[in-house]
Order: C-alpha cells, then sequence, then structure tokens
C-alpha cells in the first residue's frame, strides 16, 4: 500500500508536482483514512493533499488517470467478461496487490517454475516462426463445447478469466524485468518480451503446439482459445510496458532537453521547442522572483516610527527605550526595455520581454519599446493582452522595415526621455548593426547621464562586435554595461544582477 | 446541538448537511472538509472571486455549531494585530496604582540588590495573560469548543505574515516570547485560509495546508445553488438565466461574472417578475452580473444571439 503510494509520487514528481515528504506522509494518512474502495474519493483526497496550484491539479489528474486504473478492471473482473478490447490493469491498484499477495503463493510458484523452464524458451526464437505458421493456418471450426483443462499455470491463469490475478502476475512480471527503468521508446518490444517470457510465454506456446496436434477435440478447442488468449495478453503486456514508458521515461527526456535549451543559442531554437522555452523562462523568472521578494525585508533603520513608538512605550511609562523604526521599502527596479525588433534579433527580443514580464511580481513596472526603425511604446500591449499574444503582436507590427537605431533613439528622446530618473534602468537588447545609418550616440549619452543604469544586451557574440556595420563601440561607451547575450542563461544572470543591484 | 461525528461519518453527510445550510457544493469541497476534519488540517481554499470560498468558511461553522473567528487579511497586517498585543492601557494605569504599594512590597528590603531580588519573586506580572489582548489567531485557539478560523485572502498580506501563520497551521500553537507557547485550549480549530492569487503563496504554507481549488460551477451545480439560494424563481428561468452566465464565462471579459453576481442576477429577475428572459431584459440588468462599463459594451452586441441560444437550448 506503500509502495504504491510512493510509486504514484515519483510519478507526480517526475510530472513536475512538487510533492516534499511531509506531503507524503499527509497522504499516507489521508489514504488511511480514506482507503482504496472510492476511486473518486480516492482521487479527490490525493488531489488536495499533494497538488498545490492549478497547473499541478492537472497534472495530477492526467497522472492520477494513467496510474490509478484499476476501477474499470476491477469491474471487467466482476463481470467475467471475454473482451479483449479493455484497457489493461495497473500493478499499483494496492487491492489488487493485497490479493496479490493471498494469491502470491501461487503467482510465484508459477514464476518459479516457469523460471526453470526458461530455458527452454530461450529457444523461443526457433519455436516463434513455428507458431508463426501455426496463426497462418486456417482455424478450423470446432464450436462451442467442452474445453480440456490446460496444464501451464499460464495457461490456467488465461482460462480462468481473472483479470486482477492477470493483472498481478503482470505487475510481477514487469517488476522482475525492471520495466520501470525504460528510457527510451525503442525499448518497449524488448522489455514487452522479456514480460511475457517471465510470466511463462514459453510453455504456453509449447502447449498450445501440443493442443493444435492433440486428438481430441475438447484439447484442440482449447488450443484454439488458449491461442486467441495468448494474442490478447501480448496487446495487454504492450500497452503495459507503454504506460510504464509513459509513466516514468518520457519525464526524464524531457528534463534532459530542459537542460539543453537553457544553453543552446536562442536563434537556433526550434519553433517546436518555444513552448518548453517559455516554460523555462518562466520557471528561471520565477526562481529569481522569490529569491528576490525575501529581500524586501523590514529593516531596523530609516525613519522613526512615532506613534508606534509611543504606543509601544507606553507600558513603561511613557519612557520611550523600546523605538520602533518605519520599514524602508526598497525600491523596485524601474525597467525599461527597448527592444531591437528587426529579422535577426526578434528571437531574443521575444525571450527578454516573456523573462520580464514574467518577473512582474517584483519588477511591477516594466515598460517596454520596440523599434527596428521607429520606435514605439508597448507596453499597453502587453497589460491588455497576455504574454504570448503580446509578444506575436509586438513583432508583427514593429519588425518591418530596416534597423535604423538612430531614428529609434531620436524617438525615445521625443517621447520618453523626460521619464527617465535616477531610478530608472534601461536595457537594450540589439546588435547595434545599424546598416551605416546615422548613429546619434549623444542621445545614448544623454540616457546614460539621466538613468541609473543602461545596459547593452547584444545576441551576437563578442568577436562579431565592432565587424562590419557593427557599432557596438561607439554605444558601448554610453553604457554602464555591455553584455553578450544569446541564451536563456545569459539573460537570467543578466536579471538577476539587476535585481540585486537595485535592492543596493 | 448536531451531532458532529454523525455529520462527518461521511463525505456524503457533510455535502447533505451543507445543502440544508444552502450551500450546493461539489464532492471536492466535501471531501475538502472531510478531510480537514479527521486530519486536523487547514484549507488553503483558491479560485475566482465570488465562487464562495469565503461562505465555504461560514457554513462550516454553521453545520457544526461552531464559534466562526474571521481574520481579513490586508498589506501591512501584522502580529499585534493578528496574535495578540498587550494592554498598554491597563499595565500603565497598575503600574501607576501599584506605585504605592511598592513601598510596602519593598519594606525592610537592604540596599539596591536585595529590592530587585525581591520585586523578582512577583516575576513578570506584568506581562501574563491578564494583560494580553488576544486577536483573531489566538482567540481561535482560546476557544473552549473548538471553532472555525478564517483567515480570508491571505494573500493580500505580505510575506513575512504568512511566516507567522506558520506555526499556528502546523501545530496550533503559537509562541509569545513574554509567556511562552500557547497551545489550542481543546479541540484544534478548523482553518480555512482563502486566497484569489494576486500573488502565489509560499510553498511552506501550502505544504501545511490542504489545497482546494473551487472553479466555476457547471451549469448543473449552478443551477441547484441558484435554487437553494433563490427557490422562488420559476424553473424556466432559471435554467435560461444560469446558462446565459455560463456563456458569459467564456467570453473575454475583464471580470466574469461569479456565483454572487448570478444570485444577485436572479433575484433582480425575480424582483422584475419577469418569466423568461429576452435581449430588451438583459439590456438593462446587465449591470448586475457586469462590473466594468467596458465589459458591457462588449457583451452588448452578443446580448441577442446569446439570449436566443440560451432559450433555445432545452
Amino acid at each position: 500500500m506503500e509502495r504504491t503510494l510512493a510509486n504514484f509520487i515519483q510519478v507526480l514528481r517526475n510530472a513536475e508536482v512538487r510533492v516534499s515528504p511531509a506531503e507524503t506522509l499527509d497522504a499516507m494518512t489521508a489514504l488511511e483514512l480514506v482507503g482504496y474502495s472510492d476511486r473518486a474519493f480516492l482521487k479527490n483526497s490525493l488531489a488536495l493533499v499533494l497538488s498545490k496550484t492549478v497547473d499541478e491539479k492537472e497534472a495530477f489528474d492526467t497522472c492520477f488517470e494513467q496510474f490509478f486504473r484499476f476501477e474499470d478492471v476491477r469491474n471487467q473482473a466482476l463481470e467475467q467478461d471475454h473482451g479483449r478490447s479493455g484497457e489493461g490493469s495497473e500493478e499499483q491498484d494496492a487491492e489488487q496487490q493485497g490479493e496479490g499477495e493471498s494469491n502470491g503463493g501461487g503467482g510465484s510458484e508459477a514464476q518459479t517454475s516457469t523460471s526453470g523452464k526458461q530455458k527452454k524458451s530461450k529457444g523461443g526464437s526457433k519455436q516463434k516462426p513455428s507458431n508463426n505458421l501455426l496463426e497462418a493456418e486456417e482455424e478450423e471450426d470446432l464450436g462451442a463445447g467442452p474445453m480440456a483443462e490446460s496444464s501451464t499455470a499460464l495457461g490456467k491463469l488465461l482460462m480462468a478469466n481473472s483479470r486482477v490475478e492477470l493483472t498481478v502476475q503482470m505487475a510481477q512480471a514487469g517488476e522482475a524485468v525492471d520495466v520501470r527503468e525504460i528510457q527510451i521508446f525503442t525499448q518497449k518490444g524488448l522489455y514487452a518480451r522479456r514480460m511475457m517470457d517471465v510470466m511463462g510465454l514459453g510453455e504456453l506456446n509449447q502447449e498450445i503446439g501440443d493442443l493444435a496436434e492433440a486428438r481430441a477435440v475438447p484439447s484442440r478447442r482449447l488450443g484454439q482459445e488458449l491461442k486467441r488468449r495468448r494474442d490478447w495478453l501480448r496487446e495487454e503486456v504492450r500497452d503495459y510496458v507503454e504506460r510504464q514508458f509513459l509513466l516514468h521515461a518520457d519525464v526524464s527526456g524531457k528534463r534532459l532537453r530542459e537542460e539543453l535549451l537553457r544553453k543552446v543559442k536562442l536563434s537556433n531554437v526550434e519553433h517546436r521547442s518555444f513552448r518548453l522555452i517559455q516554460e523555462i523562462v518562466y520557471k528561471m523568472a520565477k526562481r529569481l522572483a522569490t529569491m528576490h521578494a525575501r529581500r524586501k525585508k523590514v529593516f531596523k533603520r530609516g525613519q522613526l516610527n512615532l506613534p508606534r513608538t509611543l504606543r509601544h512605550n507606553m507600558a513603561y511609562d511613557g519612557a520611550i527605550f523600546d523605538l520602533h523604526w518605519k520599514s524602508v521599502k526598497i525600491d523596485r527596479p524601474r525597467v525599461f526595455a527597448i527592444c531591437d525588433v528587426s529579422g535577426s534579433v526578434a528571437n531574443y527580443a521575444r525571450f527578454m520581454l516573456m523573462f520580464l514580464y514574467s518577473l512582474e511580481e517584483v519588477m511591477p513596472r516594466v515598460r517596454s519599446f520596440a523599434f527596428s526603425s521607429d520606435l514605439a511604446e508597448v507596453t499597453e500591449l502587453f497589460e491588455r493582452n497576455n504574454l504570448e499574444d503580446a509578444i506575436a503582436k509586438t513583432l508583427h507590427d514593429y519588425s518591418g522595415g530596416s534597423t535604423d537605431y538612430g531614428q529609434a533613439l531620436q524617438d525615445f528622446k521625443r517621447n520618453v526621455l523626460d521619464d527617465v530618473d535616477n531610478r530608472t534602468t534601461i536595457i537594450i537588447l540589439g546588435d547595434a548593426r545599424n546598416n551605416y545609418g546615422e548613429n546619434r550616440q549623444e542621445i545614448l549619452k544623454e540616457m546614460y547621464d539621466r538613468a541609473k543604469r543602461v545596459i547593452w544586451l547584444n545576441p551576437e557574440s563578442r568577436h562579431a562586435w565592432n565587424v562590419g556595420d557593427s557599432v557596438m563601440r561607439t554605444y558601448g561607451t554610453y553604457c554602464h554595461q555591455v553584455e553578450e547575450c544569446n541564451s536563456l542563461m545569459h539573460l537570467e544572470r543578466v536579471v538577476g544582477n539587476l535585481l540585486k543591484l537595485s535592492t543596493n | 446541538m448536531p451531532d458532529i461525528d454523525q455529520i462527518t461519518s461521511s463525505v456524503a453527510q457533510i455535502k447533505a448537511g451543507f445543502e440544508e445550510h444552502r450551500y450546493i457544493c461539489s464532492d471536492q469541497i466535501a471531501t475538502a472538509v472531510y478531510l480537514a476534519f479527521h486530519l486536523r488540517k487547514p484549507i488553503l481554499i483558491e479560485g475566482p472571486p465570488g465562487v464562495g470560498k469565503t461562505e465555504l468558511a461560514k457554513t462550516t461553522a454553521e453545520l457544526f455549531s461552531l464559534p466562526l473567528i474571521r481574520l481579513q487579511c490586508y498589506e501591512g497586517l501584522d502580529e499585534a494585530k493578528a496574535i495578540y498585543e498587550w494592554k498598554y492601557g491597563k499595565q500603565l494605569l497598575y503600574t501607576q496604582v501599584l506605585k504605592e504599594t511598592l513601598d510596602e512590597v519593598l519594606q525592610g528590603a537592604k540596599g539596591f540588590r536585595e529590592s530587585v531580588a525581591r520585586l523578582h519573586e512577583f516575576g513578570d506580572i506584568f506581562f501574563s495573560e491578564e494583560f494580553l489582548e488576544p486577536r483573531p489567531l489566538l482567540k481561535a485557539l482560546k476557544e473552549k469548543d473548538g471553532c472555525v478560523l478564517l483567515i480570508d485572502e491571505v494573500d493580500k498580506s505580505d510575506h513575512e505574515f504568512e511566516s507567522l501563520l506558520l506555526e499556528i497551521l502546523s501545530d496550533y500553537q503559537v509562541s509569545i516570547p513574554e509567556i511562552g507557547t500557547v497551545k489550542a485550549v481543546a479541540e484544534p480549530p478548523l482553518v480555512f485560509l482563502t486566497s484569489n492569487n494576486t500573488r502565489e503563496i509560499s510553498d511552506a504554507l501550502k505544504r501545511r495546508c490542504l489545497h482546494l481549488y473551487i472553479p466555476f460551477p457547471d451549469l448543473d451545480l449552478e443551477q441547484r445553488i441558484i435554487h437553494a439560494r433563490v427557490p422562488e424563481i420559476p424553473p424556466e428561468l432559471r435554467r435560461q438565466l444560469v446558462a446565459f452566465i455560463q456563456e458569459l464565462r467564456e467570453l473575454d471579459l475583464k471580470k466574469v461574472p461569479a456565483i454572487s453576481e448570478t444570485i444577485d442576477w436572479a433575484r433582480t429577475l425575480l424582483l422584475l417578475h419577469s418569466e423568461s428572459l429576452d435581449p430588451e431584459l438583459v439590456r438593462s440588468t446587465l449591470n448586475v452580473i457586469l462590473k466594468f462599463q467596458e465589459d458591457i459594451i462588449n457583451v452588448q452586441g452578443e446580448i441577442t444571439a446569446i439570449t436566443n441560444k440560451v432559450k433555445a437550448g432545452r
């Protein structure tokens, strides 16, 4: 029972639901109270204990549905149906495991007895072709009637129609071949075959082969039936492995991809990875946000808080010796982001905007501007629409035209410069390739003088600067900081520094 | 006095109990209350405004016949307002009054050292429970028969305040430096925290709570809620107005109408003696359900279409 829960929590963690050990303990106590008997009840309860955001709840739903499938299985077991279309079952059903334990003796016996003959079934490769031949044969119509008893353990199990027991067997076999270790999808076939072997496929094939040649009708009838059920079992096992793969392996793959994406150049990111990048951006931003949210502690300095001091010192007969201070609120950075959104830099602009706006919690006052030649403010666009739409719209509306930094700076001076004060940080994202146009660096100087900081982020790598029409050197003079910035890691570092500096 | 054990014996019982108190809820919600009661864990309720988060706490208090102690959170809320404060006035008054008796106490004491030693014998009388002004959290712990503690809109408070809550949420106790640790007297309170998600609640807090997300109800549930709250309304009108609201929630609005707005609207329509929805009626009462002029203007154009759709779908 605990094992089941632990497995489930592992799956949840893989699906990025953060479950702490304390919550695991809570889940266990909840489980004791709730039990496994009522599935909906169980789901509701675990959802309350384990998933703590809306996103997590969604993830939880999916995981739960995949993981706990026992209800339909049990129903089918009760109906003793013959359907082979039914969905497979899951090892993790604790009740089944309970039942599994009660008949576990039989199960493991079957396993040990078959494992002895496993060597024989290693020759299954030899046997298989003959099987295939048999399958290709026309089946003779034997009609309904009495059937002989199967002699093998697996055969008996199949004929017993007990899905529950089969499930337990399947789970045990899965355990035996460590199916949870499955990493890539090409291994699916391998694991399915190994599981079948453990369950005693070789023996069963042998029996089916024997029965087909048997003289008595009931025996042959049994042979046909067994064959049908064996094929069904094969499907089931395959499904089972597939599910295990989805639950356990897919995610570590994702993690690997994320790790890579953090380092890769943003312009090289394929379109299909955008979604994932976005997630990473959110995650990184979130981390920065929480890191810096803690920084706004109340410091014991600043102005004397007179009313509070008086009130608290009343107890000391009005003698003031317990002083209270007005807490100092730390100024959050006021960020002006100016993004070049012309073709070459557009992708970087997308991610920087995403990053800045994801940091809303600690940087509530971001104003953003986009230009390729003319500069325009897009702040309102971001306030009105959700992030993705706003970014898409910005890129669409402003990315045409050739880059003209001089014009953009001039526009900035005319419209915005008055708002720049000594608490403002200006971040400019661009490659400083001005098409040999007018530089107007004197405007940048003016910005440099007024603002707290001017940071230039250049997505090109350093050795490409000042080559060709790049005027990075000219502009760089009037920046407090010039950084190469072309991966999420760079971006995180820059924004992290920004927040750190702003708290001083 | 209802039998709490009986009510909390199963989720279905709780649900039925709520329904008697005209609070119609989903299984999820009833399960949350069930678990919170049996595991003695606080519930953190999140969801859009107006889906009955606060109402849940109130109804639970009613259902269990427990007193409800409510702490409304806001920016700047600190322990002096949430947990306890010293009764400064009383302390001051007593010092003044006792000044005279001081001589008696110190009579016969030789030297400074002995005097101080004598004073020490009286301990920290001025910082004892008599001089303590309990605020909601402490009050909840001192409630003899248990109570329902509602910490409303916890997201409005500061980060620091969240940390203050941790102790009471996990161990049902608060530490007062001058006195020591105050534990819950008898039954620990049943704690509800609500949040409108204006900011992310810290993980530490979330870890200590059951997390309940209340979404907007589906058509069926909302109809039942309206039935419970405004029983006089004719069934056909009820169906139409709920369907209309459900349609509105699909649109891009600044503030989508919540259950409370549906209830208000139902009452309004009842007052106007309407039998069914028509575009004119909707137009004139739209300000009951939509709270932004922009939204109202946006919806104006759609009214006829939605009304017809709602009327047709039965």
